[in-house]
């Protein structure tokens, strides 16, 4: 049904999709940032610098991923900082226990993160209580519940087996100083998986149509209930994954862990084009929410004109500005594509590019 | 949809539960951080006007006691209330304090102080509201170590005019505004002494570049042991070392690893980072051992020696230096308990005896303009071969 629908509309917008204009948007927004900041900071276009930023930013880039899966549902996620904690916590106190390797690390982080996420997805999908109302609740429940757990103690780096402090150097192959991190590869590999299974199957679509409407996605019979609790379970559990990053990046895990990150992880979102009133958006644009602002970040901290006290308004200036500059481009170019649709639509007759627009959500359910 | 609002009524009183919850967690560090520092000139204005009446005030509260001449063994006596207010409850010197204090409370007879504190140290203006409610509910003693520059002046003031006894540790008020005495850990300029003899010993008599990676630029106390190592070097025995840059990690464990990997970059000459921060010291140890640069740069400072022990071994971190925060604790009980039971007097030259610790002087403190000190002391050094654990 997609593939068709999408062939139905017209060739001119296929390229030119709004979500194209607006990851590519983003994509020249980070490369005018980074000759800015090769102007300002001495030996900043290097190698280097691009391991810097493919390393730490993992972290950020799947807990964007996390947060963009609910709120194309028209949710939020606000716990996804205290998942991070409870699973690295979890996951360190796990091997330094036992001693196992990363594929059985990286499954407790993801169960963990699972369980936990299909906590918020009850509540949600089946409590009826608004996703902020219960992540904000589930932040600080998950986050009390560790600080009682660990009792103020830390997971120590020293417990921990070794190859957990060296995961994040493991580099799989060298392009002139460019070095392809696992830890980087697995982060997009995610990213990608879920682009395109939003993008293509069924239930990726029906969530960007429970996000666009719900009202009427429920009304088109589709199971509005199960789709957003799996999609809070999948938040959690890319949390999860994102814990164990954690935990391999820091080495020693107090109960403090990731806080914060939540905030981080919307501003991803939304600055990677992700509307928060759900329905549109890609992992894509995600993705480059998460490395615009980690590169900001790390640039940042090298620039000694910005005095510590400044950096936060700085960054938080620049990510407004990056916004606005984003949205009137987009609006320049959604008035020309409306146009052509209208236009579009004078031709071919409404049905079949309205079908067109509302994409595979609605269309799936005959199959259904 | 009915049965979708029924089981909605169900779930909402666990909801209600879980946002009471809510209220006892903590809030993230980094937003609050500039909210603290865009208070902070607020703060200032009203601290020199009350700052000159606190030095009468405490002087008037005590005068029963007995001051100077011997010492004064603190013994058990009555049960008293007392708050102990950590930087923040999450980093683990907090809580070994506080094990400390409990030690002390149990040996004087005395209920536990009740441990309560921002869950997250880059909260700095959490600790206001604690004060706030330790005086409100009027406690026998409060005990602090300050994360809030002179921000918690108002409060402690407050606590001094309602008869509180606050007792530093750790952390002392800058400008000792409502404070009774501080329990220094060591002494801060030998604070700045030991981390520049560290330093030196790791880059050797040929010196080198090196960089501080401190907690908040709000934490009273690293800025005083950055300012006496600066003192330090400023002597020609310790010319050939090079303060590049300070930078702050917030005592999170993420922007410290961020803070230590711009140092690298930003000074391809650097040797050595020297961290006073037991959670930084730890975080550019990891940051150096990840990205491989461990046989470069050596990371030194303050920390924990369980913590470090991965590092003292891998080389990365060749020595620190701490106190026993368990001791720290225990010390702080002893004097608020001393100072609420009226035992002791918090003045010049009162000395007294603290259970198994033993004898302490009260003195002017030399590292402050105003306040009094009992410095408990003496630093250890952890390396290869004494790894401490």
């Amino acid at each position: 049904m997609t593939e068709s629908a999408a062939e139905a509309a017209p060739k001119s917008t296929r390229f030119l999709r709004p979500e194209r204009v607006k990851e590519a948007t983003l994509l020249a927004i980070i490369a005018v940032s980074v000759l800015v900041f090769a102007f300002l900071i001495e030996g900043y276009l290097s190698g280097r610098f691009f391991n810097r930023v493919t390393t730490s930013v993992v972290v950020v880039t799947l807990l964007a991923a996390a947060q963009a899966l609910v709120i194309f549902s028209r949710n939020i996620d606000l716990s996804v900082g205290s998942i991070v904690g409870v699973a690295a916590y979890l996951t360190g106190d796990f091997l330094a226990a036992t001693g196992q390797g990363p594929i059985t690390a990286v499954l407790v982080a993801i169960v963990v993160g699972a369980v936990l996420g299909s906590v918020n997805g009850l509540l949600v999908a089946y409590g009826g209580v608004p996703a902020i109302i219960v992540t904000l609740g589930t932040l600080a429940l998950f986050r009390t519940l560790l600080s009682i757990y660990s009792e103020g103690a830390n997971v120590l780096a020293g417990d921990l087996p070794s190859w957990v402090l060296e995961f994040n150097n493991v580099t799989l192959f060298t392009i002139a100083g460019f070095q392809v991190r696992l830890v980087f590869l697995i982060a997009v590999f995610v990213v990608v998986g879920l682009q395109f299974a939003l993008a293509r199957l069924r239930w990726g679509r029906r969530i960007y149509a429970i996000g666009s409407n719900p009202s009427a996605a429920a009304q088109a019979g589709l199971p509005t209930a199960s789709l957003v609790f799996w999609s809070f379970v999948g938040s959690g559990a890319l949390a999860g994954l994102a814990g164990f990053m954690f935990l391999a990046r820091a080495g020693t895990i107090s109960a403090t862990a990731g806080a914060g990150l939540e905030l981080e992880s919307v501003a991803a979102a939304v600055v990677g084009g992700v509307s928060i009133l759900g329905g549109s958006g890609t992992m894509v644009g995600a993705f480059l929410g998460a490395v615009f602002i980690d590169t900001l970040k790390l640039s940042l901290v090298r620039v000694p004109e910005v005095s510590e006290f400044w950096r936060d308004a700085f960054l938080g200036i620049l990510i407004l500005a990056a916004v606005i500059l984003d949205t009137v481009l987009r609006n320049r170019f959604n008035r020309r594509w409306s146009a052509e649709a209208r236009k579009a639509m004078e031709s071919t007759g409404p049905s079949a590019v309205g079908m067109a627009r509302m994409a595979g959500g609605g269309g799936g359910t005959a199959d259904a | 949809m009915t049965a979708n609002k029924r089981r909605s009524r169900v779930l909402g009183p666990l909801v209600v539960v879980a946002l009471i919850l809510a209220a006892c967690g903590g809030d993230s560090g980094d937003t609050t951080t500039t909210a603290g520092e865009a208070t902070t000139t607020a703060a200032e204005a009203t601290t020199t006007v009350v700052a000159e009446t606190t030095t009468s005030a405490a002087a008037e509260t005590t005068t029963s006691a007995a001051a100077g001449g011997e010492a004064v063994e603190i013994t058990a006596g009555d049960s008293i209330t007392a708050t102990f207010l950590p930087k923040c409850t999450n980093i683990a010197v907090f809580p070994q304090a506080n094990s400390g204090a409990e030690e002390a409370a149990a040996e004087l007879g005395s209920d536990p102080a009740e441990f309560v504190g921002p869950a997250d140290c880059g909260d700095t203006t959490g600790q206001i509201e604690f004060m706030t409610n330790a005086v409100t509910q009027g406690v026998d003693a409060i005990m602090l170590s300050n994360n809030s520059g002179d921000q918690l002046d108002a409060p402690a003031q407050a606590a001094a005019d309602a008869g509180i006894p606050v007792v530093t540790w750790d952390s002392p008020i800058p400008s000792a505004t409502g404070e009774s005495v501080f329990v220094a850990q060591v002494d801060f300029d030998e604070t700045g002494q030991v981390m520049a003899e560290m330093a030196r010993t790791i880059l050797g008599d040929d010196g080198g570049e090196f960089a501080i990676l401190s907690a908040t630029p709000d934490a009273a106390n690293q800025n005083a042991w950055i300012a006496a190592m600066e003192e330090v070097l400023a002597t020609p025995e310790f010319e050939n070392l090079v303060l590049v840059e300070t930078v702050y990690g917030n005592d999170v464990a993420e922007d410290s690893v961020t803070a230590a990997l711009g140092l690298v970059d930003s000074h391809p000459d650097l040797e050595l980072i020297m961290a006073p921060t037991t959670v930084g010291i730890v975080a550019a140890a990891q940051a150096m051992t990840q990205e491989g640069l461990c046989e470069t740069i050596k990371v030194s400072g303050l920390g924990l020696p369980e913590e470090m022990a991965p590092y003292v071994e891998s080389g990365c971190a060749p020595e620190f230096a701490l106190w026993s925060f368990v001791d720290l604790g225990y010390l702080a009980y002893y004097v608020a308990y001393g100072i609420a039971t009226e035992q002791i007097v918090a003045e010049e030259g009162a000395t007294f005896v603290a259970g198994r610790m033993g004898e302490y002087e009260i003195t002017a403190d030399p590292t402050r303009d105003a306040g009094l000190r009992v410095l408990m002391g003496p630093f250890s050094k952890y390396n290869a071969e004494n790894p401490g654990t």
